[in-house]
């Protein structure tokens, strides 16, 4: 080991850390697990895996994250499968997932046995009347940093209030409404073409 | 028995490859299944396991397995865990192939305009998702004024302030504990 870390003068180094064992790579994503909350994860995990760790390098790391960010289910997810086969094949991404949720899923079922059998008592009806209301207004909160990166245009806001339409007034479930309302989107975002891109220059100088 | 796991099991599977931007975007589907379609919880249920999910550790998506757990609750205690468990699988394991096997063939595609055009595209989308999850959310959890004003004030701890979320939720818990009781 110590020769390892010895500073050899020819050596660039951009990856200092030989890749994790599965033993590692477990523990760290049941930390993972048992500390995440809500949002604003993957630059927790970036800070992890990229700068603590150093099992990647952010040219590694950055592809990923446009990856799972582009693809369906949480990103935290998709990065424990994407780091977890980087660094150790498909069995590193079995057990990155797994570390990552085999602790929250325990926790989870407990509190809800804990609510389904100790049924809910004025104290805990109180508490929880406190905390829906908070993990409301989280949701709300989401709405505004979703809409913000999503209204370039008019058409945004169309797309936004025919999707509100299709789940709420239509009460379709959310596959048939992604495939309704996502060639519109695409078609709308399409790459456009030097030619398109005069258009779309012309329109918005309207 | 078998139906309400094999329900499960399809629900979940379907939404995991459609939760574009995380699993808060397939809530509607969620609450209109478990409330609407197979009344395996009532409204006020659904909200109460939505925001213990949120206010547990883990990723955000952990209320398919407390849906799991009531759906298959009556027939006791095995049963609910198998439930929770079918139901977290489901929801996790579809997506994760799908980054499997997405990432074999990513640095071929990563420059591609199209992906651009993609992420834009799903933006409108899930923003139009997540306002009706809110809006379902809202429904049941905002019902006074004590209420409105603990989601207001939560809404606007969020927007500016770097508050921890978690913290937010215990706090107002706490608050709502002391007050109303």
């Amino acid at each position: 080991m110590e020769n390892q870390a010895a500073p050899n003068p020819d050596q660039k180094a951009p990856r200092v850390v030989s890749p994790p064992t599965l033993l590692e790579l477990a523990s760290l994503f049941a930390f993972i697990g048992m500390t995440s909350f809500g949002g604003g994860l993957t630059a927790y995990i970036r800070r992890l895996v990229v700068s603590k760790k150093q099992w990647l390098t952010d040219e590694e790391f950055l592809p990923g994250l446009g990856l799972v960010q582009l693809l369906p289910g949480a990103n935290v997810v998709g990065l424990s499968v994407y780091i977890g086969n980087h660094l150790r094949g498909p069995i590193g991404s079995i057990v990155a997932l797994t570390a990552m949720i085999i602790a929250p899923f325990i926790m989870v079922c407990v509190l809800g046995f804990l609510y389904f059998y100790a049924g809910k008592t004025t104290d805990a009806g109180a508490i929880l009347a406190g905390v829906t209301a908070a993990a409301c207004g989280l949701m709300a909160s989401m709405v505004f940093e979703a809409g913000q990166k999503a209204i370039t245009g008019i058409f945004d806001i169309f797309l936004i209030a025919l999707t509100f339409a299709l789940v709420r007034l239509g009460h379709l479930h959310v596959p048939y409404v992604i495939l309704i309302v996502s060639p519109l989107a695409i078609w709308w975002h399409r790459p456009r073409t030097v030619d398109g891109a005069k258009h779309q220059e012309k329109e918005e100088h309207q | 028995m078998i139906k309400t796991l094999t329900h499960l099991a399809l629900l979940f599977s379907s939404l995991s490859l459609s939760a574009f931007g995380g699993g808060k975007v397939v809530l509607p589907s969620m609450h209109e299944a478990a409330v609407g379609e197979f009344h395996w919880m009532t409204d006020q249920q659904f909200v109460d396991l939505f925001s213990i999910s949120m206010a547990a550790p883990g990723p955000s998506m952990m209320v398919v397995s407390l849906i799991g757990l009531k759906a298959c609750l009556h027939y006791g205690v095995f049963m609910a865990i198998l439930g929770a468990f079918i139901a977290t699988v489901s929801m996790f394991v579809p997506s994760s192939i799908l980054v499997y096997f997405v990432g074999k063939f990513w640095d071929s595609w990563e420059e591609s305009p199209w992906r651009h055009s993609i992420q834009q595209a799903i933006m409108p989308i899930s923003t139009g998702l997540i306002l009706a999850a809110t809006v379902i959310i809202a429904k049941t959890s905002i019902h006074t004024v004590p209420t409105a004003i603990m989601g207001i004030v939560a809404l606007g701890l969020m927007l500016f302030t770097k508050i921890n979320p978690v913290l937010m939720m215990a706090v107002a818990g706490v608050i709502s504990w002391i007050f109303l009781k």
